[in-house]
Formats: structure tokens, C-alpha cells, sequence
């Protein structure tokens, strides 16, 4: 082998060499990129999500204020001679979303209510028109008015906690009549009323007073002294304040 | 021509098949960029000012996920979008990006065929809502559709990234 070949080969080799480390040095460069992009996911994920999971509403554990039954079918929950700020909560017991809000501030209505703070009145209404929706929401609002107005918070919740998933038939009358049960509401008259529908007609009633009177346009509808405050009242802490603000 | 195309092949033609050809497709790389950006962070943040109940509501209206996982999702999902947007805008990590945010869109299509195909009638909740809706008011061909049209451009992204404008490109990759 000549010294000039020798040489070009040994150029040659170099030049591989570079190239080499080249494609080395942007492999390590990809994966460190790749590597920061999906920290920078991981820990803004994760950050939103921790919150999240220690941010669960307390429990309200404490006494309820008293609960009556109105003429109107509708529910009172308030102190004795807590009159105001009147606090309405336009409800569907089959609607995911006023599930969620008894979820994020249901604990909230029931301690200021205790507390003496606000008058709260209960309004459930058939909001779906069309089944199964509507045949889950008519059930679970009749035995809602078919139940004695004492001791109808647990029901209530009850019913939110039972409530069927979209598309499938639920609240159905047995199961109602079990559930009410538990909660020392029994008896021939409590079955038949349930079992009959016997309250259709107020049921309708209440959801014509919610559509046409109030102007519910979807639930659930929060309404502070006659002014609509579902928006702050996602959150218990901004309803409490604007609870704090009406009185 | 009997000679097929693979993707590398398509990649090395972008970026040796002349200087115009390959500025008009980076070009259009960096548009395909702040499209699938914008749309991402716009659905992420509809969700994300959202309370956190409809969220979780949203998500649960699938009928997919177990009950533990319906909230992390809930609450992540709108922050994976906006992150994937940032990156998406300022091109870093821009392959890897798209190719996260393709599976996303693929994840969605196969969620809304899913609520369809049984029969659920509920909004996809793609920019915030979501939940029951009335039946014959559901709109799934409509958001299948669109967001194929978002996997198409994430696909374009993964095959000619960075594209212009990129900060991976001011990296050397």
C-alpha cells in the first residue's frame, strides 16, 4: 500500500469517525428533547391532577336544619325563622350535572342552611322529555314528592347517589320504595303513591313552574333571591360567599 | 413507476428534493403546526375554565373508564392539550408532539364511534360540555369527521417535522 493511499484511507476513516459522532450527537440531542417534552407533560399533568384528587368538598357531617313539605310540592330547608336570602335549586335527580353539583357543593347548601345563613328550597323537576330519561326522571321525582318532607335530605341524596347512567332504564319503583326504606319512610300509602304515580300531576306542575315561571333553561339552575348564581355556585366556597353577600 | 414510497423516503425527499420544494412544505409544516395548536389549546381550554364536576361529567358520560380513572382524565386531559399546543407552536420535541397528539385524536374518534355504536346519545365534550344530550341532537359524524381531519394534521406534522419556525430546528435536529 502506498503512503498516498495509506493517507486517504486514514482521511476517510476520520471523516467516518465524524460522521459518526455526529449522528451520535444528535440521537442524544432527540432523546434529551424528547425527554424534556415529556417531563414538561408529565409535570403539568400530573400537577393539575394531585391538586385535584386533595380538593374532594368536606363532608357535612353535622345536623340539617328542619325540612317541610310546601303546597307547591316544593322542598324548605331552613332554620327556624330564617327567612332569607332564599336560595332555589332547580333539580332533575336523573341529570348528570346537578348530580355534580350536589357532588361539589351539596355539603355547602346544607351547612349554611344549618348555620342559619340561607333558606333553601328545593325544586325538583322532570327536566328530560324523552325516555329512558324521562320515565327514570318522572319515577325518581314522584316518589321525591310521594316521600314526607321530614328527614327527605337522605332520600334525596340518595337518589342522586343511585342515579342511572345515560341510556339506561333506572329509579325504578321497587327500588325507590327499598331505598325510602332505609331512611324510615315506609307504608301502604308511600308504596301505592310511588307505584302509581300519583303525583304526576304535580310533578308536571313543578316542571311547568320550572320552565315557564322561573325560566330554567337547564339544570341545574342555582337561583340567590331571584338572581340566577349557578355559575359561582359550582364551587361551594364562592357560593358560601355569595350567600354571605345576599344577606 | 413501480417503486413505493415508505415515509423515510418521503421525509428524505422533503428535505433533499430541491430548496423551494422543501421551503413550501416547511412552510405548510409550521401552518399545520399552529392549526392542530390552536385547536388543542382551544379545546383544552374551554374544559380546563370549566368547574371540575363537568369535566369529571364529561368524561363519565362515555361509559368507558372505571370510576377511579373518570377524574384524573377529567382534569388532565384539557392540561395534556394545552401543553401539546405550546409545543406544537413553538416546535420543540415537534415529532414526538404530533405524534402524541395523533394517538389523542385517534383515542377520540375511537371514544365517540364507541358511544355511538352503543347506542349512547351524548356530546363528544370535545370544547367543554359534554353529557347527555336528547337523542337525534347527537352529532357524532360530525365530530368523528373533524377530528380525523385533525389526525391528518398531525400525521403531515410527524412526517415533515420541525417545519419552519421550530425551535428543534435552532437545536440541530
Amino acid at each position: 500500500m502506498g503512503k498516498a493511499s495509506r493517507e486517504r484511507s486514514a482521511r476517510e476513516r476520520i471523516a467516518e469517525q465524524r460522521k459518526l459522532e455526529a449522528r451520535r450527537d444528535k440521537q442524544v440531542k432527540t432523546l434529551a428533547v424528547a425527554g424534556g417534552a415529556l417531563a414538561l407533560i408529565a409535570v403539568a399533568v400530573g400537577v393539575v391532577v394531585m391538586a385535584d384528587a386533595g380538593k374532594d368538598e368536606p363532608a357535612y357531617t353535622g345536623p340539617l336544619a328542619p325540612t317541610s313539605r310546601q303546597d307547591d310540592g316544593s322542598v324548605v330547608m331552613a332554620k327556624e325563622g330564617v327567612t332569607a336570602p332564599v336560595l332555589e335549586v332547580y333539580e332533575d335527580f336523573q341529570c348528570p350535572a346537578c348530580k355534580g353539583l350536589e357532588e361539589s357543593s351539596g355539603n355547602t347548601i346544607k351547612q349554611l342552611a344549618a348555620e342559619g345563613k340561607v333558606k333553601v328550597v328545593y325544586r325538583p323537576f322532570r327536566l328530560f322529555g324523552q325516555d329512558p330519561l324521562k320515565g327514570n326522571s318522572e319515577r325518581a321525582a314522584n316518589a321525591a314528592l310521594c316521600a314526607p318532607g321530614d328527614n327527605w335530605i337522605k332520600f334525596h341524596d340518595r337518589l342522586f347517589a343511585e342515579q342511572p347512567k345515560e341510556g339506561k332504564v333506572g329509579f325504578e319503583n321497587a327500588d325507590l320504595i327499598s331505598w325510602a326504606a332505609d331512611y324510615g319512610v315506609s307504608g301502604a300509602a308511600f308504596e301505592s303513591c310511588v307505584n302509581n304515580g300519583e303525583k304526576g300531576a304535580q310533578v308536571q306542575a313543578m316542571t311547568d313552574h320550572a320552565f315557564n315561571t322561573a325560566g330554567v333553561q337547564s339544570t341545574p339552575t342555582i337561583v340567590l333571591n331571584g338572581k340566577n348564581v349557578t355559575d359561582q355556585a359550582w364551587s361551594g366556597d364562592d357560593l358560601a360567599k355569595a350567600v354571605q353577600e345576599a344577606s | 413507476m413501480t417503486e413505493t414510497r415508505g415515509e423515510p423516503d418521503v421525509e428524505a425527499w422533503a428535505e433533499s428534493g430541491g430548496r423551494e420544494r422543501a421551503a413550501w412544505i416547511g412552510w405548510v409544516t409550521f401552518a399545520a403546526r399552529l392549526g392542530l395548536a390552536g385547536v388543542l389549546f382551544w379545546a383544552g381550554w374551554t374544559k380546563f375554565t370549566e368547574p371540575v364536576v363537568l369535566q369529571r361529567q364529561a368524561v363519565d358520560a362515555y361509559q368507558i373508564l372505571p370510576e377511579a380513572l373518570v377524574g384524573p382524565v377529567g382534569v388532565g386531559l384539557p392540561v395534556l392539550e394545552m401543553v401539546l399546543a405550546l409545543l406544537l407552536v413553538v416546535g420543540f420535541a415537534t415529532r414526538l408532539t404530533a405524534v402524541i397528539s395523533g394517538v389523542l385524536m385517534a383515542l377520540f374518534i375511537a371514544g365517540i364511534a364507541s358511544a355511538w355504536a352503543r347506542g349512547l346519545a351524548i356530546d363528544c365534550g370535545c370544547f367543554g360540555g359534554g353529557g347527555p344530550v336528547a337523542e337525534g341532537e347527537t352529532k357524532y359524524l360530525q365530530e368523528i369527521v373533524r377530528d380525523v381531519g385533525f389526525l391528518a394534521l398531525a400525521v403531515w406534522i410527524t412526517v415533515f417535522a420541525p417545519g419552519r419556525l421550530a425551535v428543534d430546528r435552532k437545536l440541530g435536529l
